[in-house]
Formats: structure tokens, C-alpha cells, sequence
């Protein structure tokens, strides 16, 4: 029997806004293809740096978690208060990204084991969902202004945030596969 | 501090869907960030292999252009193969991925310059933006059926090859990133 691959994005469930689920569903399938390549992930591989000062896979992964809660709440609910103790039982920094020259991994995450990241991942897209459900396709044209100390103030629209959420997840995920493939072969740079 | 950060995923002219239109935007903004991450990069690092096996930014910069250029001739314009010579003027096999294990390089891409692979990615992007603005909305669910060499079959509409193409530069950028921080750690400590 010839095995047949499909590809489609499907619109979840459960969303007022055909346009927020579409980008839901791409995190998704993101978060989906994560998970599969991340199978065997062994602890010692999570904490691996290729050299120091270099992000780790658990690093990595706590920090699609933070980054996405972050953007949710500053970016598309427009709140200050932060929710990173409430969400996902870590706080904002302990991702240790970004890694000081020279640096070892934060110690928060040693010896933590792939069930740790993926419930940071889950409990963070379930959050994700459960506050844009209700996003209309009108409310992506909102501008949200966020006031920075000592930077300039950052403006930007509720459908950039939906974008920068996806890409930010792929981002780092190609980087993942490629620590995955350097650490797998035994890799020393040269 | 008055000067203001703008960031708004907006519609560009010239295209017949809106939702497609966005997509572009988005592939855009990665392309742009890849360009300035990438600035002065010399031959050397855009070469250079953390261990024999493993891709070079020249390499991925390369497969970006090569798989945007392919998708989007047997992906969005439903032609039977892709003709990449007459979109970028390289052959699929070009990128050298993927490399095998203790692999080098391609030696088409030995000694290549910044300007050679920014030349592929805008090329690729010209030909898709080509393509892309004469998309109508009801074009994005229509179905291509790929018969691969391997005997599978893949199934995928338009609207999930242009999230392909965006979520795989994402995703190599990714890789692009963390290899240019690599060469710089490691190459700093001799």
C-alpha cells in the first residue's frame, strides 16, 4: 500500500475568528512536529552545550514557552502584569536566555527531563488558546503601544504578534534539530 | 526618549487575496532579518562546517532559495517538476542537502560571497511574489497530489505550501543564527 502524506491547515475548533485558529493551527503543527523530534531526548542531551555561552535544547524549549506567554499577555491581552509564575510555574528569566559569554545553563533547569518541557509548552498553548478564542478578525488590527524603559516605545498590531509567536516557535525549533544533530553525532567544532 | 519601534503585519499591494498578501509580508520579514543578520559575512564563515557532516550558512541560505524556488513552482503553480535553473540559476542538487555523514560542502558553493547568496534568495522571492499576486482566495484550497521517489505520496493545498515556505526560512534562520553564534564563540577563543 503506498503511504500517503496529507497537508492541510485545518481551522480549530472553538475560535469566533477564522484567522486567529489558522495561526493556532500552524503553532500547532509546529508544536506537533516538535514533540515527534524531540522523542528519546535524554537529559544529559537537553543540558548539552556545543561550546559555553551556547543555549541548550532545554533552554530552547523553556524559552518558546516564556516568550510565547510573554506575547500573549503584553501583546495581545495588553496587559503589564506578568504571568509566568501563574502559567507555567517558572519565572520570566529562568529560560536563562539570553546566556552571558562564556556561561553555563541556568541551574533551574539541570536534570530536567523532556516531561518538564513539554508540560511548559502545553500549559502555555492552552493559555494562548483559551485567551484568543474570543479574537475576532477585527481585533488583529489593534495597535498595542508598550512603553520601554531607556528604549524607544514599541508599537505594533494583535496579527504581528500572532505572526511573531509562529515564527519565534520555528525559529528555535530549527535550532533545536540542529543541536539534536550535532549532539547525536559526537561533535566537536573544529 | 521619543522615537518609537513599528511593527504592523500590513497588506501589500498588488495581490489579489489579502490572506495571501500577508503571507508575503510575513516571508518578507524573514528575508529582511536574514539579510541583516547576515551582513558582513565573509567567505570563510559562510562556509565554514561545524563538523564534517554538518550544513554551512552558505548551504542553508541556499536551500532556502531552492526550496521556495521548487515549492512554488510544483506547489502553488501546479507545474508536473520544478525548473530552478531558470528562476535561480542553480540546480536542486546545489544546496548539498542533505549532506552526508562526514560530508563537505558542495564544491559549487566553494568560495562564494555574500552577494552570490543574496542573489538566490531574491531571485526565489521575486519569482514567488510573481506567482503569489495573481492567488485568489478560493486558489488556496486546491489540492496538488506529489508522487515521490521514495513511493510515497504527498497530498497538500496552497494554502499550507505557503506556510511550509515561511515556517521552513523560519526555521533554517533559525539554524543560520546559531551557526554564526558558534563560529563566533568558537573562533574567538583561538
Amino acid at each position: 500500500m503506498t503511504e500517503v502524506l496529507r497537508n492541510f491547515l485545518d481551522v480549530l475548533p472553538g475560535f469566533r475568528s477564522r484567522e486567529v485558529s489558522l495561526f493556532v493551527a500552524q503553532m500547532d503543527d509546529q508544536s506537533r512536529r516538535l514533540r515527534e523530534d524531540l522523542q528519546g531526548v535524554s537529559a544529559s542531551e537537553l543540558a548539552w552545550q556545543p561550546a559555553r555561552g551556547m543555549n541548550t535544547i532545554g533552554m530552547l524549549l523553556a524559552h518558546i514557552a516564556v516568550v510565547e506567554v510573554l506575547w500573549t499577555t503584553v501583546g495581545l491581552l495588553d496587559e503589564t502584569t506578568e504571568r509566568f509564575e501563574e502559567v507555567l510555574g517558572i519565572g520570566r528569566d529562568d529560560d536563562g536566555i539570553p546566556l552571558a559569554a562564556g556561561s553555563q545553563p541556568p541551574t533551574v533547569l539541570a536534570n530536567r527531563e523532556l516531561a518538564f518541557y513539554l508540560d511548559l509548552l502545553e500549559r502555555t498553548r492552552a493559555h494562548t488558546k483559551a485567551q484568543t478564542a474570543h479574537f475576532t478578525d477585527a481585533d488583529l488590527d489593534d495597535v498595542v503601544r508598550r512603553r520601554r524603559p531607556d528604549r524607544p516605545d514599541r508599537e505594533f498590531n494583535k496579527r504581528w504578534v500572532l505572526y511573531h509567536l509562529l515564527e519565534h516557535e520555528a525559529g528555535h525549533y530549527g535550532q533545536i534539530l540542529l543541536l539534536r544533530h550535532q549532539y547525536r553525532a559526537g561533535l566537536d567544532p573544529r | 526618549m521619543t522615537d518609537t519601534v513599528q511593527t504592523l503585519l500590513e497588506v501589500p499591494t498588488g495581490y489579489r487575496s489579502t490572506h495571501v498578501a500577508r503571507i508575503l509580508w510575513q516571508l518578507d520579514d524573514q528575508s529582511r532579518r536574514l539579510t541583516e543578520e547576515t551582513r558582513g559575512l565573509g567567505v570563510r564563515e559562510l562556509g565554514w562546517q561545524f563538523a564534517p557532516g554538518t550544513n554551512t550558512i552558505g548551504m542553508l541560505m541556499t536551500h532556502i532559495a531552492v526550496a521556495e524556488a521548487h515549492l512554488t513552482q510544483v506547489g502553488l503553480e501546479g507545474k508536473a517538476d520544478s525548473d530552478l535553473p531558470s528562476v535561480i540559476g542553480i540546480r536542486t542538487d546545489d544546496d548539498g542537502l542533505p549532506l552526508p555523514t562526514e560530508g563537505l560542502p558542495p564544491a559549487v558553493l566553494e568560495g562564494k560571497d555574500l552577494a552570490f547568496f543574496d542573489d538566490l534568495l531574491a531571485r526565489a522571492r521575486a519569482n514567488t511574489r510573481r506567482v503569489a499576486m495573481q492567488l485568489t482566495d478560493s486558489d488556496l484550497a486546491r489540492q496538488i497530489t506529489r508522487h515521490r521517489p521514495d513511493g510515497t505520496t504527498r497530498i497538500f493545498n496552497l494554502d499550507w505550501a505557503l506556510y511550509h515556505i515561511l515556517e521552513h526560512e523560519a526555521g533554517h534562520f533559525g539554524q543560520i543564527l546559531l551557526l554564526k553564534h558558534l563560529y563566533q564563540t568558537t573562533h574567538a577563543r583561538v
